[in-house]
């Protein structure tokens, strides 16, 4: 989407020189953490809020070397944590395209749903009956 | 009728993977919650590396699922790129 070919993840391939993805600086595997919404985004409009906590299970992320390039496509970086580092971006353009470096599923409960698996089901129903 | 709505899961499921497992449950407590049905599959990386469209036209929405490396990079790309394309809702995590 960036024109970037040649893009790869340090965990499959760690010798590469365009590494997007990289090792985090230290492991977020079991950390909670504060995320700011960035105003005017589907992900506030799913959230309601401004700032959640959420929960990882992960070594890696993007690169903060890329982070200003995304900025500059359709990806738009619309939650970050404290230290600005990128956790959600989302798809200008798209009925919902959202992706998170957490794992919302991880703090879902029967009677507690997670908003953004819940915006995502209704959106999924909707596309089901009207979106083809 | 009530509509069944499709839910394909791009990623290769193992049973003792905790994130693997609140996935299913996570879409199970939103259905729920939204009084829908759904079906969720999971769609192996692999099989997803050629004739893509074809596998994924089925499913409403696509997820794509914790726990790389995938067995597929280009699998998990490629599905990427059809709902981007193709509109169908997605969420990565």
């Amino acid at each position: 989407m960036l024109g970037i070919q040649d893009a790869e993840h340090e965990e499959s391939a760690p010798e590469a020189s365009r590494l997007l993805i990289s090792k985090l600086s230290c492991s977020l595997v079991g950390q909670r953490e504060r995320i700011k919404i960035i105003p005017g985004t589907l992900a506030q409009q799913v959230y309601e809020q401004e700032e959640v906590t959420e929960e990882h299970c992960c070594n890696y992320g993007l690169n903060p070397e890329y982070q200003a390039e995304i900025g500059k496509g359709a990806l738009k970086v619309v939650g970050v944590n404290p230290a600005g580092e990128v956790r959600i971006v989302e798809l200008g353009g798209h009925r919902f395209f959202i992706a998170t470096l957490f794992l919302p599923q991880l703090s879902s409960l029967p009677q507690q749903p997670h908003p953004l698996i819940t915006a995502y089901l209704k959106e999924a129903f909707d596309f089901g009956r009207v979106g083809r | 009728m009530k509509k069944t709505v499709k839910i394909g899961i791009i990623g290769d499921f193992r049973p003792d993977s905790r994130s693997h497992i609140a996935t299913n449950e996570a879409i199970a407590h939103a259905a729920n919650a939204l009084g829908i049905s759904i079906e969720v599959r999971w769609l192996p990386t692999p099989s997803l590396e050629a004739q893509t469209e074809v596998i994924l036209q089925p499913f409403d929405a696509l997820w794509c699922s914790p726990g790389s490396p995938y067995q597929s990079m280009d699998g998990a790309i490629h599905a990427i790129r059809f709902a981007r394309e193709a509109g169908r809702p997605f969420i990565g995590t």
